[in-house]
C-alpha cells in the first residue's frame, strides 16, 4: 500500500474538522474491509485516513429511551449478530450480518462500513431496509438522520455530505409479532458476495407496547403503512410485509407491489404473485457474476422462499416470534 | 508516518515503531519474524494470515500496524506452549489435515477460536466456521476430521 | 533383495506425515519466510496492459531517476529466448507483447512502495495488433499471426510447429479405417465442449529471491516444482554456467504444476545481475499469480464418435484445439499428450485424433495437475455417458465393455499393459449404489448419480532421470538428499519409507532434504505424478546401495555370507550366527574385524533411475512401440443435489478409485485422492478464468472462487486399487494428478441424471444449470 497517515480523532467534532479539510484525501475506517481493499488495489489514494473506532457510543450496541436499538457504526457484524436484543427483535438483521464473508472478516468488517461503502451487494442493506433504519450523521452542521433509503444513492454513493460521518443505525421496536428471513444466493454455498438476496419482513399490523417499554417513536417514518388495527392480530391478512432486495439495482430496493399484494393475499398463489412482483421490480444488470435474467429469477425463488419461512415461523409460535414473550 | 505501538504477541510484551500504511500480517512477518502467519492474498480473501486478535481471529491483512496498539496477539507460533502441542495441531498431523501447509497455521488459529467458542462443533459448524480459510491441497475433509479429533481430545482432558 | 517371512515393513504402512509437525508449528520455512537483511531488494515488474502490439518506445529514464531504485531492466538487456520444450518466450518482452500481464520491464527498489512508483514511471508506448482470443480461430488461416518468428524457434524432436500459422504443435493419430468405423456403428454422434481458462491457485503465490555474489555465482531461492530445470533453462537463457547457478527450494506451499518449469523466476535472476551483490526479491501478488504465471490452458474440443446399438465404441475422431496463450513453451506437450491419451481409456479400432496447440493472445498455458487430462475427459466421459443414453445403454456397462484391458492396443499402437481399470469401475460403482434409484427428498432438490472414468500417463520426455543420495549418519539414522520437491503431496515421507524399508531402519530415523541443486543429486521436475515411480526407485537403489555396503564390511568382518545378514529395525543381524550389532556403531566407523582392523567407512551410496525404453512415435499417424511408461487408470462416481429452481449443485458424495500399482503409504494415497477430488470438484462448479479481449475480469479470489470447506463433498471414500507396475518400487505408480481428472465430467453425468440437462462447457455453474433447465421444462 502506498503511504498515508493515520490519525485517531479524540472527539466528532474533531473527526469532522479532519475529513472536511481532507476531501478525498482523507479517508473515515471502520473496518477497513473494503477501505484497505481500495487502497491497496490503488483506486484511491488517501493521504489520510481517520479512525472512527475510538469515538464514544461507536461500539455500543443500546436501546433508546424510546425503544429504539441504537447500533454504533462500528459495530462487527459478529457483534451485531450475537447480540441478545438483535436475536430477539431483529434477528433478521443477524441473519443478514452472518451471512458475510466469513467469521473472521465479520470480526473487523462494520455494519456501518458495509452501508457507507453502498455496494448494492452490501448484504445488511436488504435487512436495514426492511426495518426502516435511520442512520445517524455527525457533520459541520451537527446531527442529521437519514432514513436508510435514502442515505444509499447510487453504486457506491451514500447521501453523506462533506465532513458528515456516520454514527450510528437506529432501528424503530418492533412489534412482538413479526419475523424476517434473509435469503441470498452466492456462488460458493457460504459467504460469497451475493449475485442476489432478499430480505422479507411481517409484523403485525398493531404496535402493541411490551414490558421492555417500546413505544411509537416521535420520528418514527413511514409510519403509514403500517396498518390500523389494534389489538392482537391472530389473521394473517393483517400483517404488514416488507420485501428488500440486494445486488439487483443501483441501489437496494424495496419491492412496495409485491409488499401490498401480499398484505392482500398470503396464501401459495398469492406469494407466487407476490414473489413475480418483486422480480419485476428489481433492476439487475449483467456482470460477470450472473446475468441479469438469473437475477431477476432469482429474486422470485429467494423472495418466495422468505415469505414462505416467515410465514411457518409466524404461524410456528405466534406470540413469541420476532418479540419479548 | 511512524506510531510507536505496545502490544502483546504470544505472550511477550513488545513495543514497536510501524509505519501507518503496514499491515499487522507484515509487522509479525517483518518486524517480529513471526512468518508462521503466511500471507495468501492481502485482501481478507484466503484466511492464510489469520491470527487471535483479543481472542477473536482476524485476517491481519486488513489490520492496520496501529490498530493494533494495545491488543493481544496470537499466531500460530503462540498454540503449543512448552513444546507441548495443541490438541489441534496434534489432530492435523495424524488426520492428515495438511499438505503442503500453507494454509494450515491460519486454519488452526481460526479453529482454535471455535473450539474455544463451541468445544463441541458439529460438522456443519465447522464448515461454516471455517469458509474464510482456502485450502487448495486437502479438499477439506481431513481438516474438519482433525477439528473434530481436537475437539473430542480436549473434552477428554478438560471436561 | 529377499525378505524373510514376517519382516515389519513400512511399504503400505501409513506413518505421518515427516514434516508435520513443522507444519503445524509454523516453523516450516517457505521462500518468502527467508530473512534476508536490510539489503533486501524488492522487485517489481511492468505488465503490457494490451493482449497484442507492438512496442515503439520504452523510456525508464524517470524510474532510474527516481530514489531508491537500484535496478531497471528491460528485454534489450536480456533478448534470448528461452522454454522448455519450444523457446518462444523471453524473460521480458522485446518489440512486442502477445499477453495482457507480460513483462516488459523490472525494477528492483529499497521498498514495494518506491519499486510499485517506479513502475508507474516507466513509460511504454505500443502500437495495438489485432489479437486472437479463441482457439479455433486462432488455427483458422483468417487469424493474424502471433509468433511470425515460429520456423526459427529451437524445439524438442517430438513436437512439431506449423511455421507460417498460430499453430505450435500439431499431434496427430490416424489409425484403423474411419469408413469402417462409422459403417459398422448404429449411432454416430458429434458435439463440442468447451473448458475455460483455470488456474491452479496454490495457496503460496510464485516467489523468488536471487542473489549474485561478487563472483559471479548466483543463488536463487525459488519456490518451485522444478529446481533442476529452472537451473537448466535460466542458465541457457541468461549465459552462465550451470556451476555458477545454485538453486535452493525450501518448503512449497502448493503448485498444481504452475511452479514447473520457469516462469518469473528468470526476471529475478536477471534484476540480481545488476543489483551489486544486493539480493532481489519478487513475490507475486494474488492478482499476477491468477494471469501472470501460468494458467491452464483453455480448450475446444469436438468429439465424434461411433457406437453399435450393443455398445462398442467402433470409431472416434476427436479435434483438440488448445487455448495456449502467448506462449507454448510448454504447453505444446500438453497438447501432445491430449493427442496420445485422445480416446480416453478406451479400446477404440478406427481413429483419427489431432489435437492443435494454437497461439492466442491470452495468459501463457503451463502444466496443471492432470496436463490436459482433465480438460480432454470432461467431453469423452460426457460423450460416451450421452451415447450410451440414447442407446438406452448402462453408462456402466458401456465403460466395462470398451474400457482398456491387458494387451489391448492404444490408440498409439502400444499394447496395455496390466491394468485394474475395470475393477476401479467396478468399485467405484457399487460404492456409489450404481442402478440402485436415488431418493429426491423434494420436488425442487432433485439427486442423481454420475460416473466416468480416466487414465492418464506421465506427461515428459522420453528419458527424464531421477537420482538419489543416502548418507548414514553417527547415530545410524540416513540422510536422504533428492531433487525432487514435496509440494504437499508427501513425497518427503514416501521417499523415507522408501529409504527405512531399503536399508532396514525405522522411518523416524531417515531424515530428507529439501532441494539445493548445489549439494541435491539430479531430478528432472517434480511433474507428471513421476516421483513415487521415478524417484522412488532411485531411493530404493541407493538404499539398496547403502545396505549393501554396510552388510559387505560386516560380511567380511564376521566372515559370513552377506546373505545370511539383515538389517532390521537398525541392528545388523545373522540369522546364521544369530549375532547382531547396531547399525550406529558402524556406520561411519567401519566394522571391526577379529584381528583389530576395520573395514567398511561412512555409509554413502547413490542410485538412480532413467525410463530406457520410451520410443519416438511416427508424426503422421502417432503410432509406435510404447508412447509413454506407463498409464494410471481410475474411476469417479459422484452423487449430487440439484435445486431445480436456483440451479445450485450440491456435491453430496465423491467415490474415487485408482489402480495405484502399490500403495507406499496408503495414507497419503487417499488424501490425494480427496484433495484432487475437491479440486476436481471445484474446477468444475466453480473456476473459469474470464477473458475480456485478454484482460482478466476476476484476478481475485473474491470473483476467481474456489471450493471451500462448505462446498466440499459431504462424504468421500477413497479405494485403493494395487495392480503392481512392473519397473515400479514395489509396484508403485503415480496418482498425484489422477484424482482430478474424472471429477467434471463425472459431476456432470450426475447433472444430468438428476435434472436431465447437458452442460458442454465449464463451469457448471449453478445459473447455467438454472438456464438449460428453463430450456428443457422436466
Ligand atoms: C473477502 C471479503 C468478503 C466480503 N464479503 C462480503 C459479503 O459477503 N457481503 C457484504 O455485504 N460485504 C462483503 N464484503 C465487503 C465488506 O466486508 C463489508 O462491506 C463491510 O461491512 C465493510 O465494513 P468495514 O467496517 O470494513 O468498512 P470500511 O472498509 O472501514 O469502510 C467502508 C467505506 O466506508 C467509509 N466509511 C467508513 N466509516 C465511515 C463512516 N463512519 N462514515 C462514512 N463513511 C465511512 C470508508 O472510507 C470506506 O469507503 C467483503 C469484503 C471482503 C474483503
Ligand atoms: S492474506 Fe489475509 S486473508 Fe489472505
Ligand atoms: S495444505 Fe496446501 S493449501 Fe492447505
Amino acid at each position: 500500500m502506498q503511504p498515508f497517515d493515520y490519525i485517531v480523532p479524540h472527539n466528532f467534532a474533531e473527526a469532522s474538522a479532519l475529513l472536511m479539510a481532507g476531501n478525498d484525501d482523507t479517508r473515515p475506517l471502520l473496518g477497513g474491509t473494503d477501505l484497505l481493499i481500495r487502497v491497496r488495489g490503488g483506486f484511491i489514494r488517501p493521504e489520510r485516513i481517520i479512525d472512527l473506532k475510538q469515538l464514544p457510543g461507536m461500539c455500543d450496541i443500546v436501546r433508546s429511551a424510546e425503544g429504539w436499538l441504537v447500533i454504533g457504526a462500528a459495530c462487527t457484524m459478529n457483534q451485531v449478530a450475537g447480540h441478545p436484543l438483535v436475536r430477539q427483535e431483529y434477528e433478521l438483521l443477524a441473519q443478514a450480518c452472518e451471512s458475510v464473508a466469513s467469521y473472521q472478516l465479520r470480526n473487523r468488517a462494520t455494519v456501518g462500513g458495509n452501508c457507507c461503502n453502498a455496494s448494492p451487494a452490501a448484504d445488511s442493506a436488504p435487512a436495514l431496509y426492511c426495518l426502516e433504519a435511520v442512520m445517524e450523521a455527525y457533520g459541520p452542521s451537527g446531527v442529521r438522520r437519514i432514513p436508510i433509503h435514502e442515505f444509499f444513492t447510487g453504486p457506491r454513493c451514500n447521501a453523506l455530505r462533506p465532513g458528515e460521518f456516520l454514527t450510528g443505525i437506529h432501528l424503530p421496536p418492533v412489534p412482538s409479532r413479526s419475523a424476517g428471513a434473509f435469503n441470498k444466493l452466492g456462488r460458493t454455498k457460504i459467504g460469497d458476495i451475493s449475485i442476489v438476496s432478499v430480505a422479507v419482513w411481517a409484523e403485525a399490523g398493531s404496535r402493541k407496547l411490551e414490558a421492555g417499554g417500546q413505544s411509537k417513536h416521535p420520528e418514527r417514518v413511514d409510519g403509514a403503512t403500517r396498518t390500523a388495527a389494534d389489538g392482537q392480530s391472530k389473521d394473517a391478512e393483517r400483517l404488514t410485509w416488507r420485501i428488500a432486495i440486494g445486488a439487483a439495482g443501483p441501489t437496494p430496493l424495496r419491492a412496495p407491489e409485491a409488499e401490498a399484494a401480499l398484505a392482500e393475499d398470503a396464501s401459495p398463489e398469492g406469494v407466487a404473485r407476490a414473489a413475480q412482483l418483486a422480480a419485476e421490480a428489481a433492476r439487475p444488470i449483467d456482470d460477470i457474476r450472473a446475468s441479469a435474467a438469473y437475477r431477476r429469477g432469482m429474486v422470485a425463488v429467494l423472495a418466495r422462499r422468505g415469505v414462505n419461512s416467515v410465514l411457518a415461523r409466524l404461524g410456528a409460535a405466534p406470540s413469541v416470534v420476532g418479540g419479548q414473550p | 508516518m511512524n506510531h510507536t505501538i505496545h502490544f502483546t504477541v504470544n505472550g511477550e510484551p513488545f513495543t514497536l515503531s510501524v509505519a501507518s500504511h503496514h499491515t499487522l500480517l507484515q509487522v509479525l512477518r517483518e518486524q517480529l519474524v513471526l512468518t508462521g502467519v503466511k500471507n495468501g492474498c492481502e485482501a481478507g480473501e484466503c484466511g492464510a494470515c489469520t491470527v487471535l486478535m483479543n481472542g477473536e481471529p482476524v485476517n491481519s491483512c486488513l489490520v492496520l500496524a496501529p490498530e493494533a496498539d494495545g491488543a493481544t496477539i496470537v499466531t500460530v507460533e503462540g498454540l503449543a506452549h512448552d513444546s507441548q502441542l495443541d490438541p489441534l495441531q496434534e489432530a492435523f498431523v495424524a488426520a492428515g489435515a495438511t499438505q503442503c501447509g500453507f494454509c494450515t497455521p491460519g486454519i488452526l488459529i481460526n479453529s482454535r477460536a471455535l473450539l474455544d467458542r463451541n468445544p463441541d462443533p458439529t460438522d456443519a459448524e465447522i464448515r461454516a466456521a471455517l469458509v474464510g480459510n482456502l485450502c487448495r491441497c486437502t479438499g477439506y475433509i481431513r481438516i474438519i476430521d482433525a477439528v473434530k479429533a481436537a475437539a473430542h481430545a480436549q473434552r477428554e482432558v478438560q471436561p | 533383495m529377499s525378505q524373510p517371512a514376517g519382516k515389519r515393513t513400512v511399504i503400505g504402512a501409513s506413518p505421518p506425515r515427516i514434516e508435520g509437525r513443522e507444519k503445524v508449528t509454523g516453523a516450516a520455512t517457505y521462500v518468502d519466510d527467508m530473512q534476508f537483511g536490510p539489503s533486501l531488494l524488492h522487485g517489481a515488474l511492468k505488465r503490457s496492459p494490451i493482449a497484442h502490439g507492438r512496442i515503439v518506445r520504452i523510456d525508464a529514464s524517470r524510474a532510474r531517476a527516481l530514489p531508491g531504485v537500484r535496478v531497471v531492466v528491460t528485454g534489450e538487456d536480456f533478448p534470448g529466448l528461452t522454454g522448455l520444450y519450444l523457446k518462444d518466450r523471453r524473460i521480458f518482452a522485446l518489440d512486442r507483447v502477445r499477453s495482457v500481464g507480460e513483462a516488459v520491464a523490472g525494477v528492483a527498489a529499497d521498498t514495494p512502495e518506491i519499486a510499485a512508483q517506479a513502475l508507474d514511471l516507466i513509460e511504454v508506448e505500443y502500437e495495438e495488433l489485432p489479437g486472437v482470443f479463441d482457439p479455433e480461430y486462432g488455427a483458422s488461416p483468417e487469424a493474424p499471426i502471433i509468433h511470425p518468428e515460429l520456423a526459427s524457434y529451437e524445439v524438442v524432436p517430438f513436437v512439431f510447429p506449423q511455421p507460417g500459422t498460430n499453430i505450435s504443435n500439431w499431434f496427430k493419430v490416424r489409425k484403423g479405417d474411419m469408413a469402417q468405423g462409422w459403417a459398422e456403428a448404429d449411432l454416430v454422434y458429434e458435439h463440442k465442449y468447451r473448458v475455460p481458462h483455470v488456474q491452479h491457485v496454490p495457496l503460496e503465490t510464485h516467489v523468488c529471491v536471487a542473489q549474485q555474489n561478487v563472483n559471479g555465482k548466483i543463488t536463487l531461492w525459488s519456490s518451485s516444482q522444478s529446481p533442476f530445470a529452472q537451473r537448466n533453462l535460466i542458465a541457457k537463457a541468461l549465459h552462465i554456467d550451470h556451476s555458477r547457478l545454485r538453486v535452493i527450494t525450501p518448503y512449497v506451499g502448493g503448485g498444481f504444476g504452475s511452479k514447473a518449469g520457469v516462469s518469473m523466476e528468470g526476471a529475478a535472476v536477471a534484476l540480481a545481475m545488476h543489483a551489486k551483490g544486493r539480493p532481489v526479491k519478487l513475490r507475486m501478488t494474488r492478482e499476477e499469480e491468477f494471469h501472470t504465471t501460468f494458467v491452464r490452458q483453455g480448450l475446444v474440443a469436438i468429439l465424434k464418435m461411433g457406437m453399435t446399438k450393443d455398445g462398442r465404441i467402433t470409431a472416434m475422431h476427436n479435434r483438440f484445439y488448445w487455448d495456449g496463450g502467448a506462449s507454448t513453451e510448454y504447453g505444446v506437450n500438453i497438447t501432445r499428450a491430449a493427442g496420445y491419451s485422445g480416446t480416453g481409456p478406451y479400446y477404440v479400432p478406427n481413429i483419427h485424433v489431432d489435437s492443435y496447440c494454437v497461439y492466442t493472445n491470452h495468459p501463457v498455458g503451463g502444466a496443471m495437475r492432470g496436463f490436459g487430462m482433465p480438460e480432454i475427459h470432461f467431453g469423452i466421459e460426457q460423450h460416451i455417458d450421452e451415447m450410451a443414453h440414447r442407446l438406452g445403454l448402462d453408462p456402466v456397462e458401456v465403460r466395462l465393455k470398451n474400457c482398456l484391458k491387458d494387451g489391448d492396443e492404444t490408440l498409439t499402437g502400444m499394447p496395455m499393459h496390466p491394468t485394474g481399470l475395470s475393477e476401479c469401475i467396478r468399485k467405484a460403482a457399487a460404492a456409489i449404489n450404481w442402478g440402485q434409484e436415488t431418493v429426491s427428498y423434494s420436488s425442487t432438490k432433485r439427486h442423481g448419480k454420475g460416473l466416468a472414468a480416466m487414465w492418464k500417463a506421465p506427461a515428459m520426455p522420453p528419458n527424464p532421470g531421477s537420482s538419489a543420495l543416502v548418507r548414514l549418519n553417527e547415530d545410524g539414522t540416513a540422510t536422504v538428499s533428492i531433487g525432487g520437491v514435496d509440494i504437499g503431496q508427501g513425497a518427503l515421507t514416501a521417499m523415507a519409507q522408501f529409504a527405512a524399508e531399503g536399508i532396514g531402519i525405522r522411518v523416524e530415523d531417515v531424515r530428507v532434504n529439501t532441494v539445493d541443486t548445489d549439494y541435491s543429486p539430479y531430478e528432472w521436475q517434480t511433474v507428471a505424478s513421476r516421483l513415487t515411480w521415478s524417484m522412488g526407485n532411485a531411493v530404493l537403489r541407493a538404499a539398496d546401495a547403502a545396505r549393501t555396503q554396510v552388510l559387505q564390511a560386516v560380511a567380511e568382518a564376521w566372515d559370513e555370507d552377506i546373505s545370511d545378514l539383515d538389517i532390521v529395525d537398525g541392528q545388523v543381524i545373522s540369522y546364521r550366527s544369530e549375532e547382531s550389532i547396531p547399525l550406529k556403531n558402524i556406520c561411519i566407523d567401519g566394522v571391526q574385524r577379529k584381528d583389530g582392523t576395520f573395514v567398511g567407512g561412512p555409509v554413502v551410496a547413490q542410485g538412480r533411475f532413467m525410463p530406457d525404453y520410451v520410443t519416438p512415435l511416427d508424426p503422421e499417424t502417432g503410432q509406435g512401440p510404447r508412447a509413454v511408461v506407463h498409464f494410471t487408470t481410475g474411476c469417479q462416481a459422484v452423487e449430487v443435489e440439484v435445486d431445480t429452481e436456483t440451479g445450485e449443485v450440491q456435491v453430496l458424495k465423491i467415490v474415487s478409485a485408482y489402480d495405484v500399482g502399490k500403495a507406499i503409504n496408503p495414507e497419503l494415497v487417499r488424501t490425494q485422492m480427496e484433495g484432487g477430488a475437491v479440486q476436481g470438484l471445484s474446477t468444475a462448479l466453480l473456476e473459469g478464468l474470464i477473458l475480456d479481449h485478454g484482460v482478466p475480469r476476476n484476478p481475485n479470489f473474491t470473483d476467481y472462487r474456489i471450493a471451500t470447506a462448505v462446498d466440499a463433498p459431504l462424504e468421500t471414500e477413497n479405494i485403493i486399487v494395487e495392480v503392481p507396475q512392473d519397473d515400479g518400487p514395489f509396484g508403485a505408480r503415480g496418482v498425484g494428478e489422477h484424482p482430478m481428472v474424472p471429477t467434471a465430467p463425472a459431476i456432470a453425468n450426475a447433472i444430468y441424471n438428476a435434472v436431465g440437462v447437458r452442460l458442454d462447457s465449464m463451469p457448471l455453474t449453478s445459473e447455467k444449470v438454472w438456464a438449460a433447465l428453463q430450456n428443457n421444462d422436466i
